[in-house]
């Protein structure tokens, strides 16, 4: 809402001492934030006269205007123009050198191949206000301006603006009248304001129109109000000129003067007029009713509306003319031709009009003013305004009264305000000052009154203020909250808690963090063709999709299923970005997926690592590849005091040697039962080559609501008896897995009779498989096999073993793995 | 060295000591001991030969050449130390390390700014009793909207651009806690769709005092979605909001939680100050403004701060009793008070990103760039 001060001015008694920006500092600071303060300043600039026009005498097009300027100090003045528009005895601006105006370059005296021209005659965009403009060329002003008057006073040209952001609660401020009613309100108690009655007077009416028509009916209880102003005889012309410069400066573009005049008195009073053309009517009667399902409107942006039974429309025999409140009818506005106007004054349901706005997305100043709320006692001012305006315009013969209908509405309801309650609040509880200040925003008094609590009636124009809790934000935003102690909160009902997803998520991103993954976030939505990208199939989980129903844009139109698109588009984002180095990242957030009775939203973890552009190290033990990931996903797992199991496994974007599921061993279930949590993965190499990137790159990603609870870890007191250690290395078959190998080492020592339950441990600490040259040139180990050794520990709780028992086992263990297609050494 | 008793011990004496004196090595103090007092060593023979003295003479001779032997025993021991010692240190001088070589193993990751806020500030408001609650990012109308006092009708909804999602299934098939379904195929009363993307976290409000009652603290962040999308807009961003449900609670309280919230997170006291403003889930409603906190209000032409000195950073207010109501607690036994503000803009105004854009696409690149630069 941009408001005019001079036009505040006309509404407000405000001293001088009251300058805008200490106005906009209480407005902003109580509720109403001025986001900016513009001034709109013109000097050097006055109304002149053309007193003879000449063609320049070498440059044929261009004309010399030869002015009266009314001034003292240069009466008369040469001015040059290209325009064509003028001929002698019209009125203009001139701009004497040194004149500012806000579309103006700096200004000489300038030669014009032997003319002199004294500084300019001005078009409206050199005024800075393009559009007051009715033609091309220099701004002709009205016959009977005030030759020498300043521009910037005799048409309000100079004046200052504020832009005023105002909240959904306040739609009385949208309106200068509402304005002043607040700075008097904050300003209470303070000398010199005053408010300033209506500008206008009701001028002489005659008591009946002279057309028949015939009722206003409200059937529909959502118009609380409805007036009809006339004016006959009318004259469609562009507004006065200073209503056209009022009009710009408050954002709103002139139109003509029926339409101006309506605008104007909703920028002023906060009312939403409608002007309908009398004889467009089908009918001589106006009806207010509800929609039936399905009726449709042509409204006057030319887009056919369809209306619901919520909403209310404006009828005359029968037929739509408006959406009430929102917007009117194509046929039946105001023309170049109109000759009789019919002016709605009304007042309609906040609700209502909110809801029709919004269903259809059709959003006017009318439809933002009344979802806001609006005075119901507007709706007959604003006929008289406009009215008085147009007649004072010279626009039409308006000395007629209005019509009007009413719905019955309840009065408003004190409202109490209780001492405790304002205490609670704002630890302060003067009553009689709250009563002063409420007075001042026109909150009055009211019974009843009971000890130390009163009772208040706010007026029409504040429809917010409803319960007590309004009246105590009046007092203590008048009153600024900056002086209220800090206190802290009392006891606490309970210890803060962080809860078990938010600690989960904490705990894990500190191991991943310290083990060089840098965390990121990405977007929640997704282009539905990641589905594609991953090759994944219908069957898939992730590939059951919500979608979006008004997205922004193809690339986020469904949520995710997997974190893995958003990982690999950082990758790509890290390499854009001139990342040579390891790119090691994980998330944590949540994927969503459709189901049978509704949705379900996961949290998840996932990572991604890639050795980059240039993965060398120093160091052969920091490369990435597929164990280091492993490690990292180990560590994850563990730090949960839960053991992974990881499988051999596939995913439709992963490489088909290198993919493994990620499991758990189930909580709830037996000792052997496995819960599926997420997988780690290198992606394909058909991936890897079409997405471009600069090396392999490994994912992983864990559903986490195994991992929430923290398993305890198990102690054991340190054994009595010595271990014994053997070594064991074997030619392993390719195709066995070291998990396998291991269990196959336990089942011989088991089966070693004499052996059951003496072996500790079994663990890896070689293993060695010749590279393709090797195998071409002669090695040791036989094709399709690959060395592994291990050591064994064997321990019993109760004695010393003897070398001679270890020997036996392990002798024995040897033998059964030979059989098993072991390669002994 | 004393004087023999017996004219035998003196050369040997001699012999050791030039052998001692001519020892390069451990090694050669080795065979040193082995020559003087191994088994059949020099001195070892002189003291086996004693059994052949008259026994009158046997404790002074005796005496003589042990305390030789004690000698040489010592002398061997004191140049076997300091043979080993200089072979340490030669041996530390050879295996010297160049320090300045880059440590094995992976630098450390980096956190994610917006995360790193939110736990800050769980942190700092978990002192003050306030426990997390999490809700659904799915949301329905009922608690995105209705329960925090916006019906259908109501014009703040404007500002809060909503993406919906199709209905056809009600959001989590179970109904909400105050009875209603939350989902049950019809549209809202403005004629959307009923599942849709939260807007804000406050709908966790409605659910936390269902779940939980009075009396209650909580602070709740998550990701909320608006259809927006412009340089100072992403769709999806991160908010934190609070509640306080007590008894007789004063904006006071709220105000010394924000104080202590505010100066514990940009580390350092800020000052600060209240503007009245409008939220519908909040009578009366505040915004707080702190001191701009890259220029302190010093610099009218800062970029942060637009030259005003302030920056908004949190809305607030006391809760409306309608949102009581909604959540099942009596506005006449316990008032409340929330608050809500934007994590990616506490998280750009503490750590000087001036970008949105760098939050959401992954770009560990620029997450690192700080830490890199200053290794």
């Amino acid at each position: 809402m941009i408001v005019s001060w001079r036009i505040l001015e006309e509404f407000l008694t405000l001293p001088e001492k009251y300058a805008p920006e200490e106005v906009a500092e209480r407005l902003t600071m109580a509720g109403a934030e001025v986001e900016s303060i513009e001034r709109r300043d013109i000097s050097g600039v006055t109304v002149a006269r053309i007193a003879s026009l000449d063609r320049h005498p070498t440059k044929g097009h261009l004309f010399v205007a030869k002015l009266d300027t009314g001034l003292p100090e240069k009466r008369d003045a040469v001015c040059v123009t290209a325009a064509t528009n003028l001929k002698a005895g019209d009125m203009v601006f001139y701009a004497a050198p040194g004149a500012v105006a806000a579309g103006l370059p700096e200004l000489a005296v300038r030669d014009f191949d032997g003319v002199t021209s004294d500084g300019m005659m001005l078009s409206a965009e050199e005024l800075g206000l393009p559009e007051i403009g009715l033609e091309e060329g220099i701004l002709r002003l009205p016959g009977d301006a005030p030759i020498g008057a300043e521009a910037g006073v005799a048409y309000g040209i100079r004046d200052t603006l504020l832009n005023v952001s105002v909240t959904p609660n306040r739609g009385d401020l949208l309106s200068v009248l509402g304005m002043a009613r607040e700075i008097n309100g904050l300003f209470s108690g303070s000398d010199g304001l005053a408010l300033k009655p209506m500008p206008w007077k009701t001028h002489e009416q005659a008591a009946k129109w002279p057309i028949d028509f015939g009722d206003i009916s409200l059937p529909d209880p959502g118009c609380v109000n409805y007036h009809l102003g006339l004016a006959v005889g009318v004259n469609i012309a562009p507004s006065p000129l200073d209503v056209r410069i009022a009009l710009t400066h408050m954002g709103m573009r002139p139109i003509s003067n029926v339409v101006d005049a309506t605008n104007y008195v909703m920028l002023v009073l906060g009312q939403p007029l409608h002007a309908f053309d009398l004889n467009t009517l089908p009918a001589r009667e106006i009806t207010v009713r509800t929609a039936r399902d399905g009726e449709r409107i042509m409204t006057l942006d030319g887009k056919e509306r369809v209306m619901t039974d919520e909403d209310m429309l404006i009828t005359s025999g029968g037929e739509p003319i408006a959406i009430a409140g929102v917007m009117g009818g194509d046929k039946t506005g105001i023309a170049d031709d109109t000759k009789v106007v019919l002016l709605e004054g009304a007042n309609f349901s906040a609700q209502r009009v909110g809801r029709t706005s919004r269903r259809l997305g059709l959003t006017s100043e009318a439809a933002f003013r009344y979802s806001r709320g609006v005075d119901p006692a507007l709706a007959a001012m604003g006929i008289d305004y406009a009215l008085h305006l147009m007649h004072l315009w010279g626009s039409a013969d308006v000395s007629f009264i209005k019509r009007s209908a009413f719905n019955a509405v309840p009065a408003p309801a004190p409202i109490k305000l209780t001492k405790k309650k304002l205490q609670t609040y704002l630890l302060w509880s003067d009553m009689n000052e709250s009563a002063r200040i409420l007075r001042g925003f026109g909150i009055e008094p009211a019974e009843p009154r009971s000890g130390d609590d009163a009772a208040f009636v706010p007026p029409t124009w504040r429809p917010d203020i409803t319960i007590e809790e309004d009246l105590i934000e009046e007092i203590g935003r008048y009153r600024g909250y900056n002086d209220m102690p800090d206190l802290l909160p009392g006891e606490m009902p309970r210890r803060g808690d962080m809860g078990a997803p938010t600690l989960l998520a904490s705990a894990l991103r500190g191991t991943l963090i310290s083990r060089g993954y840098t965390e990121v976030i990405t977007y929640s939505f997704l282009p539905e063709s990641f589905v594609q990208t991953l090759n994944l199939p219908s069957g898939d989980r992730r590939a059951s999709l919500m979608r979006l129903l008004n997205p922004i844009s193809q690339d986020w139109s469904v949520m995710r299923t997997t974190l893995v698109p958003g990982l690999l588009n950082g990758l790509r984002e890290s390499v854009a970005a001139g990342r040579r180095g390891p790119v090691r990242m994980f998330e944590i957030g949540r994927a969503f997926f459709p189901s049978a009775d509704g949705h379900i939203e996961e949290d998840h973890l996932a990572g991604l690592v890639c050795g980059g552009l240039d993965p060398r190290t120093p160091w052969k033990e920091t490369v990435d590849d597929f164990l280091s990931v492993k490690s990292d996903l180990e560590a994850v797992v563990l730090s949960r005091g839960i053991t992974p199991v990881f499988e051999r496994s596939s995913e439709p974007f992963g490489h088909a040697g290198q993919t493994a599921s990620v499991s758990i061993r189930s909580a709830s279930g037996g000792s052997g039962d496995q819960q599926k949590i997420g997988f780690l993965a290198r992606l394909s190499l058909a991936l890897e080559r079409e997405m471009d990137f600069p090396g392999a790159v490994y994912l992983f990603e864990l559903d986490l609501s195994g991992l929430e609870a923290v398993v305890r870890p198990a102690y054991f007191p340190t054994p009595q008896f010595p271990a014994s250690l053997r070594d064991i290395s074997m030619f392993v078959p390719n195709r066995r897995g070291c998990g396998e190998v291991v269990r196959d080492i336990r089942a011989a020592v088991e089966a070693a009779g004499a052996g059951a339950g003496l072996l500790e441990s079994v663990a890896l600490f070689d293993v060695y498989a010749p590279s393709q040259d090797e195998k071409a040139g002669k090695s040791s180990i036989p094709a399709g096999f690959r060395s592994m050794a291990f050591t064994m520990s064997y321990r019993a709780p109760d004695r010393t073993l003897d070398d001679a028992e270890v020997d036996g086992i392990q002798n024995a263990a040897r033998e059964a793995l030979a059989r098993k297609g072991y390669g002994l050494r | 060295m004393p004087t023999s008793a017996r004219p035998e011990s003196e050369p040997v004496r001699l012999a050791f000591e030039r052998d001692l004196a001519a020892a390069k090595t451990t090694d050669d103090l080795r065979e040193i001991r082995v020559a003087y007092l191994g088994k059949k060593g020099a001195l070892t023979s002189l003291l086996k030969s004693l059994g052949k003295l008259p026994d009158a003479d046997r404790p002074a001779e005796g005496a003589v050449l042990n305390r030789l032997r004690y000698n040489m025993e010592r002398a061997l021991e004191s140049k076997r130390a300091s043979f080993q010692s200089a072979e340490e240190k030669s041996a530390e001088a050879r295996d010297s390390v160049d320090v300045t070589l880059p440590g094995r193993g992976r630098p450390e990751g980096a956190f994610h700014p917006v995360a790193q806020t939110m736990y800050e500030i769980v942190g700092i408001m978990m002192g003050m009793g306030y426990s997390v609650a999490l809700g659904p990012e799915i949301e329905d109308d009922y608690h995105n909207f209705e329960s925090m006092n916006m019906p259908s009708w109501h014009p703040a909804r404007d500002m809060q651009d909503t993406f919906y999602l199709p209905d056809d299934v009600p959001p989590d098939g179970k109904p909400s806690g105050d009875g209603k379904p939350s989902g049950d195929g019809k549209p809202s009363g403005d004629g959307k769709p009923r599942t849709l993307l939260r807007t804000h976290t406050s709908p966790v409000e409605n659910r936390a005092m269902r779940e939980w009652g009075a009396p209650l603290r909580i602070v709740s962040p998550g990701k909320v979605y608006r259809r927006d999308n412009d340089p100072t807009h992403s769709p999806m961003f991160n908010q934190i909001e609070g509640l306080l449900v007590e008894k007789d609670v004063s904006f006071s309280v709220l105000k010394g939680s924000m104080r202590e919230l505010m100066n514990a997170f940009f580390g350092r006291p800020l000052k600060n100050r209240y503007r009245a403003s409008y939220f519908p889930f909040t009578e009366p409603s505040m915004e707080l403004d702190i001191e701009c906190v890259v220029c302190g209000g010093a610099d009218p032409q800062c970029r942060v701060c637009k030259g005003t000195g302030w920056l908004e950073v949190c809305g607030m207010g006391m809760t409306h009793p309608f949102v009581l109501r909604a959540g099942g607690i009596d506005p006449d036994e316990y008032n409340a008070f929330a608050f809500g503000m934007g994590l990616d803009r506490m998280a750009m105004l503490k750590y000087g990103i001036n970008d949105l854009r760098y939050l959401f696409n992954g770009n560990v690149s620029y997450l690192l760039s700080g830490r890199e630069a200053a290794i």
